[in-house]
């Protein structure tokens, strides 16, 4: 536990020592800011539902810049040498690093509480409602950081693994809009695998078994995955 | 306290360790020597459990490498041929993230610490980026790194590789000066650096250890310097290639 610490602990400070912790930081926060103006401005609601909705659409840009580097650059260094050769187990080394991009990314979504604040401040919101909005978008980022960090530890060059994030969660993100041209058993997948289906639910402020068992069980493959990918000795 | 007994590695259909049996016994300094490719790296990667060889066993301490690799990896210290460094540390940092990785006891984090930056002359950039430190100080950060859990065994891939001749001297001293306390082996392509520090010999040749001695008996069987073994054995085997 303590390795899986300190892991977390060194990733989250390689964060804020790269300038793109900063971009990413100050440009989401940025765009939330005017996409929340301009909701909460034309819709005259105290509900966050509409803002989620675009949240949820940005990270899909946001969480493969945060994940890129994760194992591809430790590849590139040969530092994935010194972590392997160390008395910690692989499971630690991938918890270790998905902590740390978690917290970053929680950072991001801590900040975007004062949302909250203000439309509670100016009328009556939903608590509830608004909390399974961000437990939605919160799981949504846990499993979008997931994703990446698996591709990540796919390859060596992290332009390759932000590319290969951004089109798997494309294809994540817009597969219900496909849904038509299936039917049957394919039609039950696409509509299971897509991550609308399941954040929809929880930005409307319903939380089902099945939604959370979704984003469990997805990041816990991808954690899976991610740790058989760094004991596969084809690359080394 | 190292045996490898009949190690063979391939790399899909090339093979690069062929039959590779040696033992190395506590306190020794042994050198690998061979050219570019020969295997040195496969070698030291079997050994430090990065790589599982195709057959063969490894034992360290009498455990086998491949079942308890964990056990192991705590006896082992690591310099791999490219210094493996975060270059947006500092050296303090990154020496405290290997102490903590390496089972260091927090109590003794920072006394260990303290003790590899005098070893290994780092005190006074011990609070710069890594990115900006020259490559001999780099080479230094590695060892370091190597010898903070104060290692029974510390295995070196061509130490002193790419360092102008001040801090190959330096690079030299200082592993020259963790003998007796640990068993060393060191890889090399540099023959007077084997003469220098090693007590023992394996000299490597396409994936085969072609010699295994002690560098006195070496010596005095060829009645030469090493640099003429070296070159006699290559050429001896090339010729019967040929």
């Amino acid at each position: 536990m303590k390795k899986i610490f300190a892991i977390a602990k060194k990733e989250l400070k390689a964060y804020f020592k790269s300038p793109i912790a900063y971009i990413v930081l100050i440009v989401t926060i940025s765009v939330f800011n005017i996409f929340f103006f301009l909701i909460i401005d034309g819709d005259r609601e105290a509900d966050l539902r509409d803002v989620f909705k675009c949240m949820e659409f940005l990270f899909i840009f946001i969480v493969p810049l945060l994940t890129m580097k994760i194992f591809a650059e430790e590849k590139l260094s040969g530092t994935m040498e010194f972590l392997m050769t160390t008395p910690t187990t692989n499971t630690a080394i991938v918890l270790g690093k998905y902590l740390g991009s978690l917290v970053f990314f929680t950072i991001i979504i801590g900040i975007t509480s004062s949302y909250y604040f203000i439309i509670e401040f100016f009328g009556q919101p939903d608590r509830l409602t608004i909390l399974a909005g961000y437990l939605g978008i919160w799981l949504e980022g846990a499993l979008f950081i997931a994703i990446g960090i698996l591709i990540s530890s796919w390859t060596k060059n992290q332009i390759v693994a932000a590319i290969s994030s951004y089109t798997v969660l494309f294809l994540l993100y817009f597969s219900i809009g496909f849904i038509k041209y299936f039917s049957g058993w394919a039609e039950i997948v696409i509509r299971y695998i897509a991550i609308w289906s399941h954040t929809g639910n929880l930005t409307a402020g319903i939380i089902t078994t099945a939604d959370l068992v979704y984003y469990i069980s997805g990041i816990f493959v991808c954690i899976v995955f991610t740790r058989l990918s760094i004991e596969n000795r084809l690359w080394r | 306290m190292i045996v490898a007994k009949s190690v063979t590695k391939y790399f899909g259909e090339l093979q690069a360790l062929k039959n590779v049996s040696f033992e190395i016994n506590k306190g020794e300094i042994v050198g690998f020597l061979g050219q570019n490719g020969a295997g040195k790296t496969t070698i030291m990667r079997i050994l430090t459990s990065y790589l599982p060889p195709t057959s063969g066993q490894v034992f360290i301490g009498g455990q086998e490498v491949s079942k308890n690799s964990l056990t192991v990896r705590k006896k082992i210290g690591y310099l791999p041929e490219t210094p493996p460094l975060y270059s947006d540390m500092t050296v303090r940092d990154y020496l405290k993230f290997a102490a903590r990785l390496k089972d260091v006891p927090a109590k003794q984090q920072c006394v260990q610490i303290d003790k590899v930056l005098e070893e290994c002359r780092l005190k006074g950039v011990q609070h710069k980026i890594i990115s900006i430190l020259s490559k001999g100080y780099k080479q230094r950060v590695g060892i370091a790194q190597a010898i903070i859990n104060n290692p029974e065994i510390l295995i070196l891939d061509e130490p002193t590789i790419g360092l102008d001749p001040t801090q190959i001297i330096q690079v030299r001293g200082l592993i020259k000066s963790l003998e007796y306390e640990r068993t060393v082996i060191l890889s090399t392509h540099i023959l007077s650096e084997i003469q220098q520090i090693a007590h023992r010999v394996l000299i490597i040749k396409a994936g085969e250890v072609v010699v295994d001695k002690t560098l006195k008996d070496l010596l005095k069987e060829f009645n030469s310097d090493l640099e003429d073994i070296f070159l006699k054995l290559h050429l001896a085997k090339e010729n019967q290639e040929q």
